[in-house]
């Protein structure tokens, strides 16, 4: 089961940055594309009251979990997420700003947790990201 | 030489009156379905985005500052600090600008909707002049004293705004599809017809 913040990450990448809409072939053909999106929508706006609900020990432990799924090297990982901040615009259209902004810093400061414990116990050429 | 000064002052002091009429014009319709919008965003936006009650906890929760401190860096508890203190003040800024939306609307329109007697006008002015003394109070403890120092004070702002909230839902309601019914109802007794 992925949690709440591999699934906000998930939903957003199925929304159209042009139009908003999310698009998901397999559930359109079976029910209806309006419907579809829809029911998206609602999954993406959950996962988001989740995750902004959860403590920071649970943001860090979620964070830790994605990362591992994702199977990338951990130091490209965090490079990548502290240069484009994935998380700024995974957010559901119509958050209200407030609450956009407390789950960016959660994720920020559960991001440098995160990164520090795998520097203290990653050997250093581990854990660095690869040079071009 | 004393009266020529005194007449001049009580002169100034008209001009001043005159010109403070003239900027306070009676709203047109317009201004008034926008004003009744503004309020009814300002309602929205409280209840949902910056009120409920798990918000105010998470923003001001102590387990994430325990959790924090027990990580043993001192850059990341500066790190967390700074970013904590920047959302309460963020929140209380949000809030005091929805309430200085809500007492605009309450000021200038609500008295052509909603039946309040003055001594309950004048109650409800003071009870908003007293939040917005609050919030500015608040943001002032935020700033000298972090995101952990007024926990309370933070928690009866966020308690005072949503009661001062369900009083202007309640000047609104005439907005919802339930409470155009109401208006009809409460119209009828006064032989008007909606």
């Amino acid at each position: 089961m992925p949690v709440p913040l591999g699934k906000l990450i998930y939903l957003a990448g199925l929304r159209d940055y042009n139009t908003g809409m999310y698009h998901h072939d397999g559930l359109a053909s079976r029910y209806s594309e309006e419907a579809a999106c829809e029911a998206l929508a609602d999954c993406h706006r959950q996962a988001f009251r989740d995750l902004l609900s959860s403590s920071l020990e649970e943001t860090v432990q979620q964070l830790e979990s994605y990362m591992t799924g994702l199977g990338t090297n951990p130091g490209e990982f965090f490079s990548t997420w502290n240069s484009l901040k994935p998380y700024q615009v995974a957010v559901p259209a119509g958050t209200d700003p407030l609450l956009a902004e407390f789950l960016s810093s959660n994720l920020k400061v559960a991001l440098a947790i995160l990164e520090s414990r795998f520097q203290a116990h990653m050997p250093a050429e581990r854990f660095a990201s690869p040079r071009p | 030489m004393l009266a020529p000064v005194l007449y001049i002052a009580v002169g100034l002091a008209l001009l001043a009156l005159l010109f403070l009429s003239l900027l306070r014009r009676t709203p047109g319709a317009e201004g008034s379905a926008q004003a009744l919008l503004d309020a009814r965003h300002a309602v929205r936006t409280l209840q949902t985005g910056l009120l409920p009650s798990e918000l105010v906890e998470r923003i001001f929760s102590k387990q994430d500052l325990k959790y924090v401190d027990s990580c043993g860096s001192k850059q990341i508890q500066h790190l967390f600090l700074a970013e904590r203190k920047r959302i309460a003040l963020s929140w209380v800024r949000r809030i005091y600008r929805q309430i200085v939306c809500l007492q605009d609307f309450h000021r200038g329109h609500s008295r052509h909707f909603a039946r309040l007697n003055p001594a309950r006008e004048i109650a409800l002015a003071l009870e908003f002049a007293a939040l917005r003394l609050e919030c500015r109070v608040l943001s002032l403890l935020l700033i000298l004293r972090g995101p952990y120092g007024a926990t309370r004070i933070a928690g009866r702002t966020a308690a005072y705004a949503s009661r001062l909230c369900d009083v202007s839902e309640n000047a609104l309601s005439f907005l919802t599809p339930g409470g155009t019914a109401k208006v009809a109802r409460d119209s009828a007794h006064d032989g008007a017809a909606t």
